[in-house]
């Protein structure tokens, strides 16, 4: 069997297509969207992987409340050359020997990384290779126990330009080929991702036409500027400019949180105790904060409890921080985000022990939080649109994909620039997987 | 941001989409009405605690504690092996790979155990034995580093003395596949212990600390500690940081370490010939010795004072079997730290159970001469 696999930069996909119909398998039960899971890779000390929200969940339950002890290791030695002399200086690190387990995401940005050979995971070394190895082999392993059959085919997704140089950008795919070969698929292809994400909306051109793909997801917005041909594929098919941005929803939520939920841990109450500001400004990154568990922590958070310095609040980031809550709490972020698309207001509520958290968050709120985020996200757009050499007159439609693209304030400035009528919705969370099926499918 | 200018910015909401007017009045309706259920709740508890109720209620709770706190003490006594109690016998157990468990409950005056019929070793794994308060909660660890729980007394005790059979025994958790039953542990000292002492069949040892426990037994999983994939979990057991352990091989090695100077990680701590493996990890309390029997019965002891602590690396050990037995095939299949009034249980070749005096087979040298033994078990005398 042959299946299309997304490897996106922040979140991954599996689809299948029968000929008439894509099914995107729900590979993460877990997560909001178990069609979506989450490019994170979770190894432990054992050398056992986990994926998407697995691996959140249990970076959580392996990292909160556990002890710490950091031991001098030996880590290599410089050369130090001078005019007249050269010596040799042994480098040592601190490492926490009772460390469970390394969490990594950007998987697919260490593809491409220029000078990146690998990481160190406890005694064994990860190649960008390996990472995506083990990555996909569970994605496989997963997809299989869905569809209970071998998978032994695969048209991977790749981006128009996967690194900026071509040596770089064949090297990547070529480390990506081998990941995937390596975690049991026999046959490998690739498809560019815009291209993919078109795929449906290509099918339906009786003529070529001018189209932006605004693919505007979870970790990057990636714009490609391309000829689409009509339904016989690929002919008439040409990518006049691609760009993008760092910027997608996981920096919304970020913003939902600095702006609107860290007051509801102590910001704006706690002013001269550097420590507990340290742990408020933590709570947006999610990665953070299982480090900050640590018994000293929790011995300063007690002292202000009890020293009555904003207790309810500081008992709400004490439950967050030790009571395994953060995980729950960024979801329930995202979805209230991902509510806003379609409603104008919405609740972000989290009722745990220690912690009684509710905001009423409407849209107007959302798009004031977000709105740095327009400008940016704009440029981009018409930059990418200059250099394809292209005026907003000469494009025929925007198709847009992306969870990110649903949000008003984005959609409505394509419509501004381009036309409503121009902007065509294609599936939010699922159309480059579906795209990548299809393409599997025809082979 | 104040509490009057979030709600200017839902007024802004309303006014930009009327829409949305209705959402919000419905969403803020329904906080209201979750506040009010709170609020009644927290009026009675203050009315409770302000006429005493609560601090009586408190009060019956914290001499309720301060009693099992105080049987708890007396079980545990100066932190040695938990007594078995008079009231509720102990239970030996005998296991194979497949997971399958036989119960058999010692008699403390004749302790008779039946004979096991049919295939007594599969897959070339000797049964293990393990006796147990009957009262225990045991944990199984996979060659996965998959674990489970089970109480004893949910194991289906056996009638004593009669023959028996692998698949009369109970199956409390069945391997999945590919992986099979690497060893069972007592698990009621856990909150007492200071951490998870696990060996590979090839020596390594891996240390983990009781204060993740709860992490562990949510998750079902302990790991394999072990460095390499062909390598297998042999034994799991709860240490304390200031307690020595130690290792013995197929081929008679013999090596000791200090629990605190173990690191967290899996590491190789005894370098092994490529046909030998580990058959017996312990801790050695005060006043046991270290007891190894070799497959025909003979019996080797030595005081708790002969080990030797490796402080660092993999060395090879103390050799306990000559170097002309071991030429002559004298092998270890089983060691156990005893003081001389338990009672160890050998399993011979003939599936049959026999019960002996610690001191006594030290003293004779041999269990029975003759037999071939497959398997030994220790019945720690209160």
């Amino acid at each position: 069997m042959k299946v299309g696999i997304d490897f996106g930069t922040s979140n991954s996909g599996v689809a299948i297509y029968d000929g008439q119909r894509v099914t995107v398998l729900p590979i993460d039960r877990q997560n909001v969207l178990p069609e979506v899971v989450k490019t994170v890779l979770y190894v432990t000390r054992d050398y056992e992987c986990f994926i998407g929200q697995e691996a959140i969940a249990q970076y959580y339950r392996d990292n909160v409340n556990r002890q710490r002890r950091f031991v001098k290791k030996w880590a290599g030695e410089i050369d130090v050359i001078g005019a007249d002399m050269h010596f040799v200086r042994d480098v040592y690190v601190m490492v926490d020997e009772m460390k469970p387990g390394r969490l990594m995401q950007y998987l697919k940005t260490a593809l491409r990384k220029e000078g990146f050979h690998g990481t160190q995971v406890f005694e064994r070394f990860y190649t960008p290779g390996d990472l995506a190895q083990a990555y996909l082999g569970l994605l496989k392993q997963r997809a299989e126990q869905i569809l209970g059959e071998k998978i032994d085919a695969v048209t991977l997704g790749r981006p128009v330009k996967f690194a900026a140089t071509p040596e770089g950008d064949r090297r990547a795919e070529e480390t990506l080929r081998a990941a995937a070969h390596a975690a049991g698929f026999e046959q490998v292809d690739f498809e560019l991702e815009p291209i993919a994400a078109a795929l449906d909306y290509e099918q339906t051109l009786e003529k070529p036409q001018n189209v932006i793909i605004f693919d505007f997801g979870g970790g990057t917005l990636d714009i490609a500027v391309m000829r689409l041909g009509g339904p016989s594929s690929g002919s008439g098919r040409k990518v006049y400019a691609s760009g993008g941005v760092d910027i997608a929803g996981s920096d919304f939520d970020r913003a939902i949180i600095e702006k609107r939920m860290l007051q509801h841990f102590g910001l704006g109450r706690i002013n001269h105790q550097p420590e507990i500001l340290e742990m408020i400004q933590a709570v947006p990154d999610w990665m953070a904060l299982p480090e900050l568990a640590t018994p000293l922590n929790r011995n300063t958070l007690e002292k202000a409890i009890r020293a009555g310095l904003a207790p309810a609040r500081l008992k709400a980031l004490q439950g967050l921080i030790y009571n395994d809550l953060a995980f729950t709490f960024y979801n329930r972020v995202e979805a209230a985000k991902i509510a806003l698309s379609s409603q104008g207001a919405t609740t972000i509520s989290l009722d745990d022990s220690g912690i009684a958290l509710w905001e009423l968050y409407t849209r107007h709120q959302f798009e004031s939080d977000i709105f740095d985020y327009l400008g940016k996200v704009e440029k981009v757009l018409l930059d990418t649109l200059a250099a394809s050499g292209l005026e907003p007159g000469n494009i025929d439609a925007i198709v847009k994909t992306g969870g990110s693209s649903n949000i008003p304030l984005f959609a409505g400035m394509l419509a501004r620039i381009f036309g409503a009528g121009k902007v065509k919705q294609s599936n939010a969370f699922s159309s480059v997987v579906a795209g990548l099926a299809i393409r599997a499918k025809a082979g | 941001m104040s509490f009057s200018e979030k709600i200017d910015e839902w007024i802004k909401e309303a006014e930009a989409r009327p829409a949305s007017a209705l959402l919000v009045l419905k969403l803020v309706a329904n906080r209201l009405r979750e506040l009010a259920e709170q609020n009644e709740t927290l009026l009675n508890e203050n009315i409770a605690l302000r006429d005493g109720t609560r601090v009586e209620e408190y009060q019956k709770r914290i001499t309720h504690l301060e009693y099992q706190l105080e049987i708890l003490k007396r079980r545990v006594g100066s932190g040695a092996e938990l007594p078995i109690q008079a009231e509720i016998p102990a239970s030996l157990l005998i296991y194979n790979a497949h997971g399958r468990i036989a119960r058999f409950v010692i008699d403390p005056a004749a302790p008779v155990f039946g004979k096991l019929d049919g295939e007594i070793v599969q897959d070339g794994e000797f049964p293990r034995l393990l006796a147990i308060p009957g009262d225990e909660e045991v944990l199984l660890l996979f060659t996965s580093g998959r674990i489970a729980t089970c109480p004893v007394s949910g194991i289906q005790a056996m009638p004593p003395g009669a023959a028996w059979a692998w698949d009369k025994a109970d199956l409390p958790e069945e391997p999945h596949a590919g992986e099979m039953l690497a060893c069972i542990m007592p698990l009621s000292r856990l909150s007492l212990a200071d951490s998870f002492m696990q060996a590979s069949r090839r020596g390594c040892v891996k240390k983990t600390l009781t204060t993740v426990a709860q992490s562990i037994l949510d998750n079902r999983y302990l790991g394999r500690g072990a460095i390499q994939k062909s390598d297998q979990p042999f034994d799991v057991l709860l240490a304390q940081k200031k307690e020595r352990y130690a290792l013995v091989t197929y081929e008679g090695r013999l090596m000791g370490i200090d629990v605190g100077d173990l690191s967290y990680a899996a590491e190789e701590r005894i370098r092994i010939s490529a046909t030998d493996y580990i058959i017996g990890a312990f801790t050695i309390q005060p006043g046991q010795n270290i007891l190894c029997v070799t497959q025909n019965g003979k019996v080797i002891q030595r005081e708790a004072g002969f080990l030797e602590v490796a402080k660092t690396g993999a060395s090879r050990g103390q050799a306990l079997i000559p170097q002309a037995r071991l030429d002559a095939g004298v092998r270890f299949v089983g060691a156990v730290a005893a003081r001389d009034v338990d009672q160890l249980v050998a399993l011979d070749a003939t599936g049959n159970l026999s019960v002996h005096l610690t001191g006594d087979v030290a003293g004779a040298g041999s269990i029975r001469p003759g037999a071939v033994i497959l398997s030994i078990g220790l019945i720690p005398t209160p």
